[in-house]
């Protein structure tokens, strides 16, 4: 049985779904949404909320009827009958006075009527499918004559059956009401809906909707109805509306019009009246006894004002606005001069809302209107639920007039504490107000999404608090406000945890540690808990895979790979190859030099080509080496990866049982890690270093992290490129190829150690050594060799001149490095000579080949050899690297060879300085026990003890010297200290001695030999010889030499080329000495209180002729040397200095030393002299020897007067290149005395030199003779100085 | 007299920010972040007047139940904010305005540092002290 009064259930059934409806829509997936891109925001958001909307109708058709408005107040009233009912008639009387009952006994007080004599519509329902078509015509026919024809109707419809072709032909015609707030018009929905609020006379302008239906087609909306069925619905409301409402409406209205307009004088004259009268009292009384809770006056149903509003009402429910405006108008100005504030604020309201509706509106929308409404339902009337009603309209007004800011600050205002989900919604609607504005405020929608949300999920709406955070979120984001940024990751985590979403709050959890974050150590602790909570719920539901871990970070570019074994630093004395690990620290400038003696020692295996894919070995790969090729690795030899982690954040976390997980293609290009774990506790950057295991277990480790396990990628991006135009202007990287290793079959590897291997030397230092080689691998290796930074430091012996020393270290404890011969010669003999070949000593590019057995190391086999040492001559600390090299015996293997380096430090304190130099003796050819020889020269060797340190050295002894040289050798040894012996070269500090060594020059060996043969001539001041030739000593002099002679001609070549003129070349020619000196020392040093015995050796190369030389810096010498030369190339060539040209021609006299002669008896004494005449030069020179030749100095002329030369005194001589002549001169002796014999003047000039430019040549030391009378001396008499 | 001093970059994300009440260091952030929509459009409103000669100072962005948010922007489209206690009733505009430009020339200071690299946050603590001063004096 229908229930005439069912508009109060559905009132209820909606307001049960206030609660639900909110619920019910939420959020679709993949809904409208609108993409926003403001500045630089990228905004995705929801158009659409249809939730609010949801809650917004149903809170309007929630509102309870209230006294002091009637738009909610029922007008009429459909009784229904079914036709099936036994007595319809009966059933419409009954229903009628049921209506009649409820409306004025007052026991209900919903619902309300609109006027008291309610219209009453009669309907009898007809089901066509069932029933009798006559009976219930039959009945409506009694119907009408009981109600008239305007005030009954039969509608006939299905109800009962499904004919299924109209379910297909009509879409369910309740679809479009029930969901119609998402498709209709926002604001006409409002009116609409509070028409549809308000029982059945809402339906104006929608032809089929009405409540009462509902209840027939209750449950399957309407899906028994057929099409017809529709037309007969349709045809109801219609008649309906026209026949009996709107005539019922237009009644009531004029009615009431009529009322107000015979009232309106009388009432106006009279209320003016009253208040003149009693004004007075009558106000101050109504404040009095009705206090505010009332809010004014409470008129009676029947009051005038009442009924004014009453008509304003009816009029906008016909859409006559412009009437009901004014109706409004009035209303209001007699509530409001009344205090009637409750009715004030809704006469305020509706006229504001009539005023929007008038369309084209004559006059603008009086938006204070609401305002002022709002604020007196809120503060005098206290009614929150229609100052709400009222701010949601008046909200809905703004926006559609595009007013968006008044709008949200509407919405914000009606936010309280009172209702959580109220204030989501309105500061939700605020912050779409924000956005939606001219100039959206991006930021401001932000915030009002955040407050949203916040309140949100105060009122336990999850998943829409969730929403509004990821709103939120898309401004927050990436935008450097991280303490924002946390909180929402915060809460975002949170809320998709509670709301069974973990994966989201995995997400959100790992963007707060990720970020640098600025929060409190306390805070971050919280977050980290939080996480793993939630980290560790997640890996419980699915341990399948193990998901990433944010923490710690991994600095994957600091990520370093090593190939290769750790090494073993020592082992005993042994000291292994400092090689290459992980604690280097990785240099730009030393990486480049290992790559320089790689290449110099692949060139020397290659016959000195380079070869073009030739490609530096690189065992430890960082972000600053060439990481484009793929590294390659050697099967089952271990590859260390060294991750650097960081902890960002202020709590420390502990890392264990980590391990490396790797993957293995079969083709080969990748290989297989495992780890070592280790424990740390530590708060800041931790290294862990990992190792790993060959080849074939393919197995799957974890990382294992605090409680709960998880893992990182290892994924390293490579260098910025920044080559091409394109790279610069975009970030591009580069690929990293640093952990894709290439497995190669089995290398050989080999190990070096070192034995008594010094750390300190003396400058020049020679000391003994023993390196073992060690093949460690199953691979034969071969090709042994060394290159090095310093190859004049160290020596294996050339094979030609190696002694037989033993192999073993220890029986040569005491033994000296040289090889010695015990000679029982007097000190100062006579120097035995050597023969070299400079071809046994000679390597080519500082690469050294090491001489081990049958060039090839078995697996397993290790080979000791020993190793010469010399101190290098500058003081200091020196880095001395060698590279050494080794390849398989296989060939065409991938990896061609290997390399192993090492560095040692060699402390060098200053030893001895040795100073040399050269200049021409005038020694008489019967002094010189060669005579084959062209003439001799003098070499003094200052030596220095400049050692510095107090304790060590106590003493120096010098040895032997020795010489090479291509020509010269040293013959013999002069002191002028005799007595000083050995003893007298002992060094003590500063002391100096000087050696007078003749040399003479040795012509037997031409320059024409082809192979450059090298005379070693030893000179040993001890009673033993050592062999300079042979292994250490020679060794490491050819070391030397060929670097000094190597920067000496470069820097002699220098000014021949630029003069032009072979002046010059002629005269350095006969300048030119290259001797090189050996000095051979002994030291007693004690340490320890023991004396130990160093010995070491000295290299000097005399170059020319009177210049000094020194052992030590001999490269500042060199350019020194270089500036003189400059200096001499300024004059013209032809004026040549003297010093120079004097050197064209060697002179000799030659003649007895003393002569006695009889002056009693012959007064004139005739002394034969001969005058050797030698040229050096390789020009033909002419001389001219003049005899009287007057010097101008006084003190010669003294000299002078005491002898003459007798006959021919000038000679014009011309002299073949290296020509010696003698001439043979008369002098004339008067008396008895002591005589310089040096007067002869000689020029010399080139002879092609067309230029006259003689010049007088050198006057040597005085040349004295002692004459001698027979009988008695007179000699003292006539000494001369 | 202030409660929250911040310097935002060009780009609006923050350089300095620096709240008295720490404990509430969040809520100021926010309300900061809200504020630059209130300066970018009052900086649109005042760009289509008269380009050149602006005011920099932007005066009362928006006042909320606590406090009151001024706001001044340099040339250079840095913009301060400066968020102050409604209770306190004894600022005047001018002492705003002074304090505004305080800061603006201690952060050009801060600019002029050679080893300042723009874009950076402030680290400077001549310019930290100006700010403490600002917080500070009231007390």
């Amino acid at each position: 049985i229908r229930d005439p009064n069912n508009q109060v259930q559905v009132v209820k059934n909606l307001r049960i779904c206030v609660n639900k409806v909110v619920l019910s829509c939420q959020p679709q997936e993949g809904a409208v949404t609108n993409v926003m891109t403001t500045g630089d925001y990228e905004l995705n958001f929801s158009a659409t909320t249809p939730w609010f909307e949801a809650y917004r109708e149903n809170f309007l058709q929630s509102m309870p009827a209230a006294d002091h408005e009637f738009l909610n107040h029922y007008l009429a009233c459909l009784l229904v009958v079914s036709s099936t009912e036994a007595v319809p008639v009966e059933q419409f009387l009954k229903l009628s006075q049921e209506q009649h009952r409820i409306q004025h006994s007052g026991e209900y007080t919903n619902p309300k009527w609109f006027i008291p004599n309610t219209l009453k519509y009669y309907v009898l329902l007809h089901d066509t499918s069932e029933g009798d078509e006559q009976r219930a015509d039959a009945v409506y026919e009694d119907m009408k004559q009981r109600y008239g024809p305007q005030g009954c109707y039969l509608l006939k419809m299905n109800s009962r059956t499904f004919s299924a072709e109209k379910d297909e032909q009509i879409p369910d015609p309740w679809s479009q009401y029930l969901h119609k707030n998402i498709l209709r018009n926002q604001v006409s929905t409002v009116t609409l809906s509070k028409c549809t609020g308000r029982s059945l006379s809402s339906d104006v302008n929608c032809s089929a909707r009405d409540p009462d239906v509902l209840v027939v087609g209750a449950g399957s909306h309407g899906a028994c109805l057929t099409l017809n069925d529709h037309d007969h619905i349709r045809q109801f409301v219609q008649e309906f509306t026209f026949r009996g409402l709107l005539p019922h409406l237009e009644k009531n209205i004029r009615q009431l019009n009529d009322q107000l307009v015979s009232r309106k004088g009388l009432s106006r004259s009279l209320f003016t009246a009253t208040k003149k009268w009693f004004g007075g009292g009558k106000v101050p009384e109504k404040n009095i006894s009705e206090p505010k809770s009332t809010c004014g006056l409470l008129y009676p149903p029947e009051a005038p004002e009442l009924q004014i509003r009453k008509m304003a009402d009816l009029c906008f429910l016909v859409q006559h606005y412009e009437l009901a405006y004014s109706c409004y108008h009035t209303a209001k100005k007699d509530f409001l001069s009344d205090q009637a504030m409750l009715y004030a604020a809704g006469a305020l309201e509706m006229a504001a809302v009539s005023a929007f509706l008038q369309g084209g509106a004559p006059r603008p929308y009086p938006a204070h209107y609401m305002d002022t409404a709002i604020q007196t339902y809120k503060d005098v009337c206290k009614n929150m639920v229609l100052a709400e009603r009222c701010a949601l309209l008046s909200a809905e007004i703004l926006k559609s007039q595009g007013k968006y800011s008044d709008a949200a600050t509407l919405l914000i205002k009606m936010t309280s504490e009172d209702s959580d989900l109220r204030s989501a919604l309105l500061l939700e609607q605020a912050a779409h107000c924000f956005i939606n504005m001219r100039n959206p405020m991006v930021r401001k929608f932000a915030f009002h999404m955040i407050l949203a949300g916040h309140r949100f999920s105060k009122a336990g709406q999850r998943r829409h608090a969730l929403r509004c955070y990821c709103q939120a979120m898309q401004v927050y984001k990436d935008r450097g406000w991280s303490l924002a940024e946390d909180h929402i990751n915060f809460t975002i985590g949170r809320q998709s945890f509670t709301l069974r979403q973990p994966d989201n709050a995995v997400i959100a959890f790992r963007q707060i540690l990720i970020n640098d974050s600025r929060q409190t150590a306390t805070q971050q602790g919280a977050f980290l808990r939080e996480y793993l909570y939630v980290y560790k719920s997640v890996i419980g539901a699915s341990d399948i895979s193990l998901p990433q871990l944010p923490l710690p970070c991994i600095n994957s570019s600091a990520t370093r790979v090593y190939f290769g074994h750790e090494r073993r630093l020592a082992e005993g004395e042994k000291q292994a190859a400092t090689h290459v690990s992980l604690d280097q620290e990785y240099d730009q400038d030393s990486s480049a030099m290992w790559c320089h003696l790689e290449e110099q020692l692949v060139a020397s295996v290659n016959r000195g080509i380079v070869p073009a894919n030739f490609q530096p070995t690189q065992y430890c790969l960082n972000n600053q080496t060439d990481n484009l090729r793929h590294p390659l690795a050697v099967v089952e030899e271990p590859i260390i990866v060294e991750v650097t982690f960081k902890n960002p954040l202020k709590v420390s976390l502990a890392l264990s049982n980590l391990s490396l997980l790797w993957k293995f293609s079969s083709d080969g290009t990748s290989s297989s890690k495992e780890t070592k774990t280790e424990d740390l506790t530590e708060e800041t950057i931790t290294n862990e270093e990992t190792t790993a295991v060959g080849v074939g277990n393919v197995g799957h480790q974890t990382l294992d992290l605090m409680v709960v396990r998880g893992r990182q990628n290892l994924k390293i991006l490579g260098p910025r490129l920044n080559l091409t135009k394109e790279d610069k202007m975009l970030i591009r990287h580069g690929p990293d190829r640093r952990l894709d290793p290439i497995i190669t079959p089995p290398m050989p590897l080999m190990e070096v150690f070192f034995l008594q291997f010094p750390t300190a030397l003396l400058c020049g230092e020679i000391r003994k050594a023993y390196v073992e080689f060690c093949n460690v691998s199953g691979v034969a290796l071969c090709g042994l060799r060394v290159a090095s930074t310093h190859p004049d430091f160290f020596t294996f012996g050339s094979q030609a001149t190696t002694p037989l020393t033993p192999i073993s270290p220890n029986s040569a404890e005491n033994c000296s490095a040289y090889k010695t011969l015990a000679t029982a010669l007097q000190p100062g003999s006579v120097a035995s000579e050597v023969l070299v070949s400079a071809d046994d000593f000679s390597q080519p590019s500082g690469v050294i080949e090491i001489p081990i057995d049958g060039n090839t190391l078995q697996s397993g086999e290790s080979t000791q050899l020993p190793l010469w040492l010399r101190g290098p001559d500058e003081e200091g600390v020196h880095e001395i690297n060698f590279l050494f090299y080794y390849e398989s015996t296989e060939k065409g293997l991938k990896i061609s060879h290997r390399v192993l380096r090492h560095t040692v430090f060699i402390c060098a304190s200053r030893s001895l300085s040795v100073q040399a130099s050269a200049c021409r003796s005038s020694v008489p050819p019967h002094h010189c026990l060669d005579d084959k020889g062209s003439g001799g020269t003098l070499v003094f060797v200052d030596v220095e003890n400049i050692n510095t340190s107090e304790g060590g050295v106590r003493e120096f002894h010098i040895v032997q010297v020795s010489s090479s040289s291509q020509h010269w050798r040293l013959h013999k040894y002069i002191n002028p200290d005799k007595d000083k012996g050995l003893s007298g070269i002992m060094g003590h500090l500063c002391f100096i001695s000087s050696w007078f060594i003749s040399i003479s020059k040795y012509s037997l060996l031409s320059t024409s030999d082809a192979v450059e043969k090298y005379t070693f001539a030893d000179l040993n001041l001890g009673n033993e010889r050592i062999i300079s030739s042979s292994t250490p000593c020679g060794d490491f002099f050819f070391r030397s030499s060929s670097r000094t002679s190597s920067i000496g001609k470069s820097q002699g070549s220098l000014p021949t080329e630029d003069r032009g003129s072979d002046i010059t070349n002629i005269v350095k020619k006969c300048n030119e000495l290259d001797l090189n000196i050996i000095i051979i020392w002994k030291a007693y040093v004690v340490e320890d209180n023991k004396q130990l015995i160093l010995e070491g050796q000295l290299h000097v190369a005399l170059q020319t002729i009177g210049k000094e030389a020194s052992s030590l810096t001999p490269k500042e010498e060199a350019q020194e040397m270089v500036l003189l030369k400059f200096k001499s190339e300024l004059p013209p060539p032809v004026v040549l200095p003297c010093a120079e040209l004097s050197q064209l021609i060697k002179t000799n006299l030659h003649y007895p030393e003393t002569y006695t002669h009889p002056f009693v008896q012959d007064s004139l004494c005739l002394v034969p002299v001969t005058l050797t005449l030698s040229n050096c030069s390789l020009a033909q020179v002419d001389v001219i020897i003049d005899l009287k030749h007057k010097s101008s100095s006084p003190e010669s002329l003294e000299v002078h007067s005491s002898f003459a030369w007798v006959g021919q005194t000038q000679y014009k001589l011309q002299l073949k290149p290296q020509e010696v002549l003698g001439l043979s001169l008369q002098a004339c002796f008067l008396r008895a005395g002591v005589y310089n014999l040096n007067t002869p003047q000689v020029f010399a000039k080139p002879s092609e030199q067309s230029a006259m430019c003689e010049t007088s040549q050198q006057t040597a030391s005085p040349a004295l003779i002692i004459i001698n009378n027979t009988c008695d001396a007179c000699w003292p008499a006539d000494r001369t100085t | 007299m202030a409660v929250c001093i911040a310097v935002i970059a060009k780009e609006n994300y923050p350089l300095y920010i620096r709240s008295v009440p720490t404990q509430n260091e969040l809520k100021f952030h926010y309300t900061v972040h809200t504020s630059l929509d209130v300066v970018e459009e009052k900086i649109s409103a005042v760009g289509k007047s008269i380009g050149d000669q602006r005011e920099l100072y932007l005066g009362l962005l928006y006042p909320t139940e606590d406090y009151k948010v001024y706001g001044y922007v340099t040339n250079s489209k840095v913009k301060f904010v400066i968020v102050v206690d409604s209770s306190n009733t004894s600022l005047r505009d001018n002492e705003i305005r002074s304090m505004f430009r305080k800061l603006h020339n201690s952060f050009t200071d801060v600019m002029c540092n050679p080893f300042h690299n723009p874009g950076d946050s402030i680290q400077s603590k001549a310019f930290d002290g100006i700010v403490s001063g600002m917080m500070v004096q009231t007390g």
